[in-house]
């Protein structure tokens, strides 16, 4: 067996008093499709980073003799240069001292063309659609003829046709000689595409495998470290209209006591739902809750008045002051009212005894009330974010990625909330990127593509087939 | 976390003094003067007699007015680099109210102080209004208005403002029922520094306990989280930057009151700037930022001293508060911003 | 009708003379926060420019010594703003308005300290007639270059990247700091040359306060313009019209402080009307941190 094309010995890594890396061997070898898969929170992605070389290790040792390339979860792209010029920003092929935008465009074409992969050099990268952008992303790396290319999260943005063809091109590369590492979650597809796996938890290498020795239950097995926590039972509920939708996207109902999930591609207009929702961006149509008509002019304040909550996409930007602590936090989207708003003060004890419910409830570790935001890990933001929504008990519930980015007890534990809160009679309307978790949850699906409702099933009659044929734009 | 806080405070304290005697005793080194007869000069000055510390309180009352309106509209996520200009204006209108007003002292002083304090108010809230209806960048806008504020006190005050009893660029003494009470005779020292520790306490109220405190800092520290929690970022902008004017404007108020007796076109040595770096010494925390008045009043009082025992050109000081502003642009306190 | 060509025909050179130091000064705004470096201390360094060529200038008899030290000056307080906004990642705004203090009390001690007189310098030797010209031909010239820099070269490229997203930059090879840094220093390099025109060519010595918040102006004049040279260049011939023509107007017996007050208020209509419609690069203002864990 030849020497591996990259070798990661001994790496450990902490973010102040975080340990995302903890003692991690990895070889990684020309000619394979190697996925590391593990729950948020385990370490995979720092590892590719490391291994990458955008990230130095506090120990351990990176060893290769190859080009390194990564693909981002997040891309790493200029949204408002072109295509060539982000596909050859740094290498830029010149004529004297300016930039040859000719040969640049070539060279793009020619690089598309080899790959099987389509996209045009001169459009502006913030024009185009998610899954166009990956390939900008992926064709920057396979310029650079990588021998080691690493692609981190690489199908979340990508519809399941879409899906295929991208492995169609890795296995190419593969095939090719490249020593291809995937971090992913999707184990389904771990066993379709995967030569081998490594399961990383809590930033330990816990397994590994030959992919046709093992299951997708398996590796769940070991990515967990156990069982799976059970979601809470779901009630039968006579369900009683309560919100009303007409947007340009679509008309659809949530009842109070039940759970509508919006399954879709990210990037298909549930940002848009989920801000007009909230209020936060203008929109044409109505949203009625309880035969009130809500227009765009109405402000965030006033919706929350009227029972309307909204968990954001990213609790970090969107829901959280990460300077201030649980408590503060709590308070933020009710201090406008009584308990905790006296007059023109606010009450502490009020805004404690909150914290304090929402930390019992939602099992925020360390259950500290002033304990600062920041310094909690992603599952223990999330829960708080959740936790002071459903605290409030509003009568509709928008909860656009409840689980993202945490590991699989929060999300189980926010899951289970969430069926509890649909229990006793509030509105839920889901918004997520997963579809196991629209399946877990869902009363009645519905399916975004394109900024338009495509479909509506009942959880009775669903079919993942054609959910998964509508969110990539078939019928 | 209390342990930690003070822990950075102090290291920062540390930097400031670090960064005054040190660049202090290099510009005293190229004046030719020995840096512990520059240092000397400057604490004989501040604190020499009775009337000197006096003198070095009246400086730091004059810096707190601004650098606490400044720390309010910082923690709202505004920089109001306006201070001197809604400084000037509320000197200038008292100035010109405190001619007239009648009746008892305690009449006169509120109601020049009042017009102070509206002066500045307006004055701020242009600029908090070009913010919220139009999302202009504050700091050109604020920067702006000083320059447009000082032209109109010169004009105003030569011109339609203009009283036959006042020199050139003044104006006319005030009413002797507006002048506010000394609290050490023969000196400077009014109840401005009362009442300027009030507003400071007042202040921290304010941030601590109310909800407008409550909601001014979210829309500070997480704008978007803010917005989507029900926090109207506009009305808050408005406010926000009228309530820094309007400070700034009662401090100017209290220099023509209770100092000049007068509008003087030469009214604020730059305080207004000055007050940055107060503010930001002071964390923006309201009873810290008292302290670092303080301080700096040493400095700014004990500067002219310098000068004049030491021979060491009172700019130097300047050039000292402008080094402390930049070692302590770390802490970051404005969330990452665009240019509008 | 001639007298009126010849009011025009002034009014417009005086545009020039008026529009120079604040198209060098905007260039420099234009650099820097393009590379995604918000630069408000363009007042100081143009107060840095201003006196340090009038001290080299007096010293040497040569006013063009006089401004390469101007714009040696400008680098040095840029590569301050610079290193403190790039490898210490500070805020940018707060850095910058202290570095205008530092500049403003520092020419003021160096004027007691050289010259041994506070308030101004004695007139020292500066550039003539055709030295002025040079200087406002050499501005239009530097717009088109840095315009060509931007657009067509390489580096150009890259200043561009690490402006709207440094992360990628560094995705792509790219050393953001090292790139901001040197952006912010030329740009320092280019802005202090309006200083250097202001205190030897327009006049011939330095005075307190000489500046008067153009370097504020010139940076309304790179949102004016879009963060685009040609742009900023149209947008500072536009404010310094208005100071142009408060010369004139002031003749007519209009009060000279209201005169002086128009380009300040035009900028702050500009601000009003065009905030919201423009887009800044998307990294301005924003420190880049590498190795930042989320």
């Amino acid at each position: 067996m030849s020497e591996p094309a990259l070798t990661l010995r001994g790496i450990r890594k902490r973010f102040g008093p975080v340990v995302a890396v903890d003692g991690v061997d990895l070889d990684l070898n020309a000619g394979e499709i190697h996925a590391l898969v593990g729950e948020n929170g385990a370490g995979k992605s720092t590892l590719a980073a490391i291994a990458f070389g955008a990230v130095i290790p506090d120990e351990g040792t990176v060893e290769t003799k190859a080009v390194v390339g990564l693909v981002h979860q997040h891309f790493q792209l200029v949204d408002r240069l072109n295509v060539w010029e982000n596909v050859l920003l740094g290498r830029e092929p010149k004529r004297g001292w300016r930039i040859d935008a000719a040969a640049a465009r070539e060279r793009v074409r020619a690089l598309a063309a080899q790959h099987g992969l389509e996209v045009d050099p001169d459009a502006v990268v913030e024009n185009l659609p998610i899954g166009v952008q990956q390939r900008v992303e992926l064709l920057r790396e396979l310029e650079r003829a990588p021998g080691v290319l690493l692609l981190d999260e690489p199908t979340a943005s990508l519809a399941p046709t879409e899906i295929a063809s991208f492995f169609r091109t890795i296995t190419a590369l593969a095939q090719a000689g490249a020593a291809v590492l995937i971090v992913t979650h999707k184990l389904q597809e771990v066993i379709d595409y995967s030569t081998r796996v490594t399961v990383m938890r809590t930033g330990r290498v816990v397994a590994r495998y030959d992919t046709n020795a093992t299951s997708t239950d398996e590796i769940a097995r070991a990515m967990v470290g156990g069982e799976v926590p059970p979601l809470a039972e779901r009630a039968p509920v006579t369900p009683r209209p309560r919100l009303v939708v007409r947007l340009a996207a679509g008309s659809f109902e949530v009842a109070a006591g039940e759970i509508v999930g919006v399954a879709g591609v990210e990037g298909n207009g549930q940002s848009a739902l989920a801000d007009a929702l909230a209020g936060v961006a203008p929109y044409t149509g109505t949203i009625e809750l309880d035969g009130v008509p809500l227009d765009d002019a109405v402000t965030p304040a006033a919706r929350i008045a009227a029972g309307v909550r909204v968990i954001p996409q990213d609790r970090r930007d969107e829901a959280l002051v990460l300077s201030w602590s649980v408590a503060q936090n709590v308070a933020l989207g009710r201090h406008l009212t009584a308990p905790l708003r006296r007059g023109s003060l606010l009450d502490r004890t009020a805004e404690l005894a909150a914290a304090q419910e929402v930390i019992e409830r939602f099992d925020v570790r360390p259950p500290d009330p002033q304990a600062i935001v920041d310094a909690l890990s992603g599952g223990n933001q999330q829960k708080v974010v959740v936790g002071r929504a459903l605290g409030a008990h509003p009568k509709v519930l928008v909860a656009y990625q409840p689980t993202r980015g945490i590991d699989v007890g929060a999300a189980t534990l926010v899951q289970s909330r969430l069926i509890e809160a649909r229990n006793a009679g509030v509105a839920v309307l889901l918004i997520s990127f997963e579809l196991d978790e629209i399946f877990a949850l869902a009363d009645r699906v519905l399916v975004m593509c394109g900024g338009r409702f495509v479909g509506a099933f009942d959880r009775a009659t669903v079919d993942r087939g054609r959910v998964g044929a509508l969110m990539a734009g078939g019928h | 976390m209390a342990a930690f806080f003070r822990l950075r405070i102090v290291r920062d304290l540390l930097i400031a003094l670090v960064v005054v005697f040190g660049v202090g005793s290099i510009a005293m080194l190229l004046a030719h003067v020995s840096p512990i007869d520059g240092f000397a000069a400057l604490f004989d000055g501040a604190f020499g007699t009775t009337s000197e510390f006096a003198e070095t309180l009246v400086s730091a009352t004059a810096l707190l007015f601004p650098a606490l309106g400044i720390a309010l509209a910082f923690r709202a996520g505004l920089f109001n680099i306006g201070a001197e200009g809604q400084l000037v204006l509320g000197g200038l209108a008292a100035g010109v109210a405190g001619v007239f007003v009648p009746g008892p002292p305690v009449v006169s002083i509120v109601v020049t102080l009042v017009a102070g304090a509206a002066a500045g108010g307006v004055w701020g809230g242009i600029a908090g209004w070009l913010k919220a209806r139009f999302g202009a960048n504050e700091v050109i806008a604020t920067l702006m208005l000083n320059v447009v504020a000082a032209l109109f006190a010169t004009y105003a005050v030569d011109g339609p403002l203009h009283f036959a009893t006042a020199n050139e660029g003044e104006t006319p003494l005030l009413a002797p029922t507006a002048w506010l009470p000394t609290i050490v005779p023969d000196t400077r020292l009014t109840i401005a520094i009362l009442i300027a520790l009030a507003v400071a306490v007042a202040l921290r109220f304010v941030f601590n306990r109310t909800v407008f405190g409550f909601e001014l800092r979210a829309a500070g520290e997480a704008p978007e989280a803010a917005r989507r929690a029900g926090i109207d970022l506009r009305r808050i902008a408005l406010l926000a930057m009228t309530y820094s004017g309007a400070i700034a404007g009662l401090g100017g108020a209290t220099l023509v009151t209770g100092v000049l007796h007068r509008f003087n076109t030469g009214l604020s040595p730059g305080y207004g700037f000055v007050a940055i770096a107060v503010a930001l010494v002071g964390n923006l925390e309201p009873l810290w930022i008292c302290v670092a008045a303080f301080a700096f009043g040493i400095l700014q009082n004990g500067a002219l001293s310098m000068q004049a025992e030491a021979n060491v050109p009172r700019d130097v000081i300047n050039v000292v508060e402008g080094l402390v502003i930049i070692a302590l642009a770390g802490r970051r306190y404005v969330a990452s911003r665009r240019s509008t | 009708m001639n007298a009126l060509a010849a009011a025009l025909v002034a009014l417009a050179a005086l545009t020039l003379v008026k529009a120079t130091p604040l198209i060098f000064a905007a260039l420099g705004g234009v650099l820097s926060e393009r590379s995604g470096v918000v630069n408000i201390g363009l007042e100081g360094i143009m107060i840095g420019g201003a006196f340090t060529a009038v001290c080299v200038s007096g010293a040497t008899g040569s006013p063009l010594l006089g401004a390469l030290a101007g714009v040696v000056a400008g680098a040095l307080l840029a590569a301050l703003l610079a290193f403190v906004a790039t490898r210490l990642a500070f805020d940018q705004i707060v850095a910058g308005t202290g570095l205008n203090i530092v500049a403003l009390g520092g020419a003021a001690f160096g004027l007691v300290l050289v010259f041994g007189q506070p308030g101004a310098s004695r007139e020292v030797p500066a550039f003539g007639q055709t030295g002025e010209g040079v200087l406002t031909v050499l501005a239009f010239v530097l717009a088109g270059a840095l315009a060509l820099f931007l657009n067509g070269t390489p580096w150009g490229l890259r200043v561009r990247a690490c402006g709207e997203n440094p992360r990628a930059a560094a995705a792509a090879g790219i050393d953001p700091l090292r790139t901001r840094f040197w952006s912010v220093v030329a740009g320092g390099a280019i802005a202090s040359l309006g200083g250097v025109y202001l205190s030897l060519a327009e006049l011939d010595l330095y005075s307190d306060g000489m500046t008067a918040g153009r370097g504020f102006i010139a940076l309304a004049a790179v949102i004016f313009g879009r963060w685009t040279p040609f742009g900023a260049t149209g947008a500072a011939l536009f404010f310094g019209f208005f100071s142009a023509l408060q010369y004139t107007l002031q003749r007519a017996g209009i009060p000279s402080e209201l005169m002086q007050a128009l380009p300040y208020l035009a900028a702050l209509v500009a601000l009003a009307g065009l905030a919201g419609r423009v887009r800044a690069p998307a990294s301005d203002g924003i420190p880049y941190i590498a190795d930042a864990s989320r």
